[in-house]
C-alpha cells in the first residue's frame, strides 16, 4: 500500500496526467473507429514514447488500451458495428436501444459499466500479481518452457475458426523470432547477410504491419460499404431517455459485478480475450433473467453486462504478464516492447528490481480509469461524431501515422521493408484465417521458450525420463496434451459472430466484427 | 473456405520444405561442438508447420462436399487485393521520393496517395489534409516531444 501511495506521488502531476489523459482520449476514438483497436493503437504510438518518462510514456499507453476497450463501445451502439469484435454483444441490445432514442442512455451505461469493470480488474491485478510472481520464482526453466508452450498451443488452438492454423501461425512466430544472433552460440541465423538483421526482427514494425496496415488493406477494400453505414446519435423526448435511472442502476450493478468477476477470471487466462469475456457475461447475463426473451431488444442490462467484463479483460490479462512474464493476449505482447523500452522487464522479477516503477505503473493505471470516466463523459457527443468521418479520410492519416510509428523504431527505412513485409503476412494470415495474434504472442515469446527448451535439454541430460522430477513440468505437457485433444475433437468456444448470431437468432452484428 | 485451405496449406508445406531443405542449412552454421546446435529450433518449428500444414491440406480435401454454404464463397475479395496493391505502390512510391527526395515528400505521397487511392478528388482535401497531418507530426515531434524524424 505506501508503494503504491508512493506511485501516486509520482503520477500525480500534471505532465504525467497529461500524457495519461491523452493516451486515453487517443484510445477512446481509435476504439470508437471500427477496425482500430487497442493492439493498434499501442503497437503504432510505442515510438511516440521514445521521449517520454517511463511513468508517463507506460501510463499513456496503457491509456490508449483502457481508452480503446471503452471506445468500441461507441460504434458498437450508434452503428450497430463493434469497434472491436469484444463489444458485438454490447451492439445486441445498445443499437436497439440507440434506435428507440435511448442512445445516450446507452452509451453512458456502457461508459460507467467499462470504467467499474476496468477500476476494479486493475484492483484485482495489484492483489494477484505479486503474490502470484513468488511463486513463480520458485520454478526452473523445465516448467518455464512447458508453461510457455501450454500458454501457446492453448492460444492457437482459441485463436481463430481452426485449432490447426492457429497451431500454424504459433510456429511461424516462433519461427520468425529465431532469425538473428542466436543467443548462446553468437550464430547469425537467416539474416541474409542484412546487417539489420542481426538483432533480430523488430517487434514494433512488424505488429504495426501486420495489424494497422493490414487492417487498413481490408479496409480499402471495403470502403464504400463500410461509409454507407451512417452514425446517429437520437436524443429522446424525455430526461429518462437520456440518463440513467435509479432503478437501473439498482438492475445494472449486480450484473456489472458479475461481468466484471467474469471478465477479470476471462482475462487471467491466457488467449480466451475480451471477445469470449463479454460474450460469456451477456450470456450468463441475459440466463440469469426473468425475461430472457427481451435480450436483444434494448436491454440496458445487455450493455452493461457486455462493457464491464470487455473492460475487465484488459488489466487482468496483464496479471500472467506481471506475475510469469508470459503474455497471455496481443496488446500483453506488444506492451512488453513498451515495458523493456522504459526499463521494466515484465516477468516475476519486476517486483523486485523496479518495486517502484511497477507501483508508479499501477497508479497510472487507476488514474486512466478515473480519466476514461471523465473523458468519456464530457466526449461522448464529440466522439460520436468522429465515427461519422468517412474512412477514405481516416484510412490515409493511419498509413502516415503507421509509417512514423515504424520509421522511428530504428530511424531507417529497413524498418519500413518489415512494416510492409509483415502486411502483407498479416493481410492473408487475417483473410485466410491463420491467427495473427497467436503469430504475434509465438513472436514475443519465442527467444524465452528457445531460451528455456535449452537449459532444459541440458538440466534433463537429454534423457524424456527425467521429467519425472519436475512434476509441474508434467502437469502442463499432460494440460497441452489435453488442450490439443479436446479442441481438436471440436469442443471450442464458438467464435465472436457465430455467439451473436445465436443469441440474436437471426442475423449477426454487420460490418467490421 | 476450403480451396483457400488446400492452397494455403500447399503453400505452406513448400514454404517449410523450401526453409527446412535449403535456407536453414544455408544461413545457419552447425553452431560449435558440444552445444545444442542454433539449427535445431528453426528447424523444428518448420517441421511443425509442414506437418500441421499437411493436415490441414488432407482435412480439407476429405471434407470436399461437405462444406457449408456461406463458406464457398472466396474469403478474399478482388477489391480487397486491389486495395493491397494500391497500397503496395504509395509505399513504393513513398520509398522513392523518401530516398531521392526527403521525407516530407514521402510523408506527403503517402496522404495524397492514399486519398486518390481511395477515390477522394476534391482539391481543397488534397491539398489540406496532408498540410495538416505532416504539419500535425511535425507540431509533435518537434516542439511537443523535442525531438526530430531523422
Amino acid at each position: 500500500m505506501s508503494a503504491l501511495l508512493i506511485g501516486f506521488q509520482d503520477v500525480l502531476n500534471p505532465a504525467t496526467l497529461f500524457w495519461v489523459a491523452v493516451g486515453v482520449t487517443l484510445g477512446y476514438v481509435l476504439g470508437a473507429l471500427p477496425g482500430l483497436g487497442k493492439a493498434t493503437g499501442v503497437a503504432v504510438c510505442i515510438p511516440l514514447t521514445f521521449y517520454l518518462g517511463p511513468v508517463a510514456a507506460l501510463g499513456m499507453l496503457i491509456g490508449i488500451a483502457k481508452g480503446s476497450a471503452a471506445g468500441s463501445a461507441v460504434s458498437a451502439i450508434l452503428l450497430n458495428t463493434p469497434g472491436e469484435p469484444s463489444s458485438a454483444p454490447t451492439a445486441l441490445d445498445g443499437y436497439p436501444l440507440a434506435r428507440q432514442g435511448k442512445a445516450q442512455k446507452a452509451l453512458k451505461m456502457g461508459l460507467y459499466a467499462s470504467v467499474i469493470g476496468d477500476f476494479v480488474s486493475t484492483l484485482i491485478l495489484i492483489g494477484l500479481a505479486a503474490p502470484l510472481a513468488r511463486y513463480a520464482l520458485l520454478i526452473g526453466p523445465v516448467e518455464i518452457c512447458t508453461i510457455l508452450l501450454f500458454s501457446l498451443t492453448f492460444i492457437g488452438a482459441l485463436s481463430g475458426k481452426s485449432m490447426i492454423k492457429g497451431l500454424i501461425a504459433g510456429a511461424l512466430g516462433v519461427f520468425f523470432a529465431t532469425v538473428g544472433l542466436e543467443a548462446e552460440t553468437f550464430v547469425s541465423r537467416m539474416t541474409f547477410g542484412l546487417l539489420e538483421l542481426e538483432d533480430g526482427i523488430a517487434l514494433v514494425p512488424m505488429a504495426i504491419g501486420m495489424l494497422a496496415v493490414a487492417e487498413m488493406a481490408v479496409q480499402a477494400g471495403n470502403v464504400r460499404k463500410l461509409d454507407s453505414e451512417g452514425a446517429r446519435i437520437t436524443d429522446g423526448a424525455t430526461r429518462a431517455d437520456r440518463v440513467v435511472l435509479a432503478a437501473e442502476w439498482r438492475r445494472c450493478l449486480p450484473v456489472i459485478a458479475r461481468g466484471t468477476l467474469i471478465g477479470s477470471v476471462v482475462g487471467i487466462l491466457p488467449g480466451l480475450g475480451a471477445s469470449v469475456g463479454s460474450f460469456l457475461s451477456y450470456g450468463a447475463t441475459r440466463k440469469a433473467s426473468k425475461t430472457p426473451e427481451k435480450y436483444g431488444t434494448g436491454m440496458i442490462e445487455g450493455v452493461a453486462a457486455a462493457e464491464s467484463a470487455d473492460n475487465a479483460v484488459v488489466p487482468s490479462s496483464l496479471i500472467p504478464l506481471f506475475a510469469l512474464g508470459i503474455p497471455g493476449s496481443v496488446i500483453a505482447a506488444i506492451l512488453i516492447a513498451a515495458f523493456i523500452l522504459h526499463g521494466l522487464t515484465p516477468g516475476p522479477l519486476m517486483f523486485q528490481q523496479q518495486p517502484r516503477l511497477v507501483a508508479d505503473v499501477y497508479a497510472a493505471m487507476l488514474c486512466a480509469s478515473v480519466i476514461l470516466l471523465i473523458v468519456g463523459y464530457t466526449g461522448q457527443r464529440l466522439f460520436a461524431q468522429v465515427i461519422k468521418a468517412p474512412l477514405r479520410l481516416i484510412i490515409p492519416g493511419v498509413l502516415l501515422l503507421c509509417t512514423v510509428g515504424a520509421y522511428m523504431e530504428t530511424s531507417s527505412v529497413f524498418s519500413i521493408y518489415v512494416m510492409l513485409f509483415f502486411t502483407v503476412i498479416g493481410f492473408f494470415a487475417r483473410k485466410l484465417d491463420f491467427s495473427f495474434v497467436t503469430f504475434l504472442i509465438g513472436f514475443v515469446i519465442g527467444p524465452n521458450l528457445e531460451l528455456s527448451f535449452r537449459q532444459t535439454l541440458q538440466l534433463l541430460d537429454h534423457k524424456a525420463m527425467n521429467l519425472t522430477n519436475h512434476p509441474i513440468a508434467v502437469v502442463f505437457i499432460l494440460l497441452t496434451v489435453a488442450v490439443v485433444w479436446w479442441i481438436g475433437r471440436g469442443k471450442k468456444p464458438a467464435a465472436p459472430e457465430d455467439q451473436a448470431a445465436h443469441y440474436l437468432g437471426q442475423s449477426k452484428p454487420k460490418g467490421r466484427i | 473456405m476450403r480451396r483457400a485451405n488446400v492452397i494455403s496449406g500447399v503453400i505452406l508445406v513448400l514454404f517449410g520444405l523450401l526453409m527446412l531443405a535449403v535456407v536453414i542449412p544455408a544461413q545457419i552454421e552447425p553452431g560449435p561442438d558440444g552445444m545444442m546446435s542454433p539449427r535445431l529450433v528453426p528447424g523444428m518449428m518448420m517441421g511443425v508447420v509442414v506437418a500441421l500444414s499437411l493436415l490441414l491440406v488432407v482435412n480439407n480435401i476429405r471434407a470436399k462436399g461437405r462444406e457449408p454454404a456461406e463458406d464457398a464463397t472466396p474469403p478474399i475479395s478482388g477489391a480487397e487485393l486491389l486495395a493491397l496493391a494500391k497500397i503496395g505502390v504509395i509505399f513504393a512510391a513513398a520509398i522513392l521520393l523518401y530516398l531521392l527526395v526527403s521525407p516530407l515528400a514521402a510523408g506527403a505521397v503517402i496522404v495524397v496517395g492514399g486519398l486518390l487511392a481511395l477515390g477522394e478528388r476534391r482539391p481543397l482535401v488534397l491539398i489540406a489534409m496532408p498540410a495538416a497531418l505532416l504539419t500535425a507530426i511535425w507540431f509533435l515531434f518537434y516542439k511537443v516531444l523535442g525531438t526530430g524524424i531523422v
